[in-house]
């Protein structure tokens, strides 16, 4: 359904680095062929027929696995016949051996002549196919940057849109103080999952850091405490914030029962417009809309509610 | 987010500059490149493959990973455009005064 065309390329070095923790991922041979070597189809392949000598639709582009049954079944081979057969998988990316084997010696030459980088991990061939089919699915998700600060206020995600200097950064102040957290400062990662949700995180070399004017740069876990922020979080709300001075009130919502939406990656994601005058206290106005944004997840729209009333009380009155 | 940022009646200006200083843009060249673009109206961006972020924000600029020797280009638009570009490619040829 969704094309992945607006997708980051994903180079094998990258696929080790976030894999290395969660599948248990070690280098066996070539690491350093792994930099700028790119995974150009997001998938993993058993190489299982190209290894029995049928390579018509070999699947190439992919990340090969050699799991328990393709090692036994090489092993079957005459040596030399054997080699041959490995140096079939010469155009793949990158070759993965599960339940943390290591690659035979009589294969080595073979491989280091290849070129093809090799890695290990722990896992058994069906749950790294699995989790890594997820990771790099997540890894090449769409994204775009968006120029807003992201905090998590009582479980919803809630990005604050507008120019710089308008006091993003001092809202989310503000509410880590109540409570909430900080996703990101500034300058927001958005991707859309697997699931088709939007998600939020902050550019990894400025992470839970956040710039106060006046102050300069902070650390907010080290002011706040770990619960002050969050890694990732899904985007529930954008508000937008603006200058009431510009004197437009026009697109202003005055009842909550129109619901603006902004398209983010293909998904709509419910937009909130807010003026900026001086001695507002917006903090309040973020947290009531991230409840009242929550309210409605839950199906009850307050707007709606009190128009509904409204009409039943004015019809009686006729 | 495009389709929240209003489209800029003129034309923008632009001009490609190099990072000379050897740190790159790190937290002291950042705040200067902000506060001298905060001094004029013109709406200004740096961009740096594809990626591009507001010339007013700290922040924006310190996730843009701009190396010594990268190429970035300067965006503005805005009635005192040029200016800004002037001044502001100007701290890129002084290294921000830095080595």
């Amino acid at each position: 359904m969704w094309r992945q065309a607006d997708s980051p390329k994903i180079t094998v070095a990258e696929f080790f680095e976030a894999g290395r923790a969660s599948l248990s991922l070690d280098w066996e041979l070539n690491a350093e062929k792994a930099v700028g070597r790119e995974i150009k189809e997001v998938a993993l392949n058993r190489p299982g027929l190209t290894l029995a000598n049928f390579r018509r639709h070999f699947a190439y582009r992919r990340v090969q696995v050699l799991g328990l049954a393709e090692m036994t079944y090489l092993a079957s081979l005459e040596p030399e016949e054997r080699i041959k057969r490995v140096r079939l998988l010469a155009p793949a990316p990158v070759i993965v051996m599960s339940r943390g084997r290591h690659l035979p010696t009589a294969f080595r030459k073979a491989v280091l002549e290849m070129g093809v980088p090799v890695m290990r991990t722990r896992l058994v061939t069906g749950i790294f196919i699995n989790s890594a089919t997820v990771l790099l699915q997540n890894m090449t998700s769409p994204r775009i940057r968006a120029a807003g600060t992201m905090v998590e206020v009582n479980g919803v995600g809630v990005l604050l849109e507008g120019e710089p200097g308008i006091g993003k950064s001092e809202i989310a102040l503000a509410l880590i103080k109540r409570g909430h957290s900080l996703v990101a400062d500034d300058t927001t990662i958005l991707t859309r999952d697997s699931t088709g949700c939007i998600q939020g995180a902050a550019v990894p070399i400025t992470r839970e850091h956040m710039e106060i004017r006046g102050l300069g740069i902070i650390h907010v876990p080290c002011l706040f405490g770990i619960a002050s922020v969050r890694g990732a979080m899904r985007l529930d709300l954008i508000i937008g914030m603006r200058k009431s001075t510009d004197g437009r009130e026009d697109d202003i919502d005055r009842t909550g029962l129109d619901t603006a939406t902004r398209n983010v990656l293909g998904v709509p994601i419910p937009l909130v417009t807010v003026p900026v005058a001086p001695g507002r206290d917006l903090t309040n106005v973020v947290e009531v809309a991230a409840l009242n944004q929550r309210l409605r997840q839950l199906g009850h729209n307050s707007a709606r509610a009190l128009d509904e009333k409204l009409k039943v009380a004015l019809s009686r009155k006729d | 987010m495009s389709d929240s940022t209003p489209t800029p009646a003129s034309t923008p200006l632009t001009r490609d500059v190099t990072v000379l200083n050897r740190y790159g843009i790190h937290a002291r060249p950042a705040a200067l490149l902000v506060k001298t673009a905060s001094r004029f109206k013109a709406e200004i961006f740096i961009e740096k493959n594809g990626v591009k972020v507001n010339a007013k924000s700290i922040m924006g600029l310190l996730t843009i990973e701009g190396n010594h020797g990268a190429r970035l280009r300067l965006h503005a638009s805005g009635a005192d455009a040029a200016e800004a570009l002037d001044t502001l490619a100007q701290l890129f040829e002084q290294r921000f005064f830095e080595d």
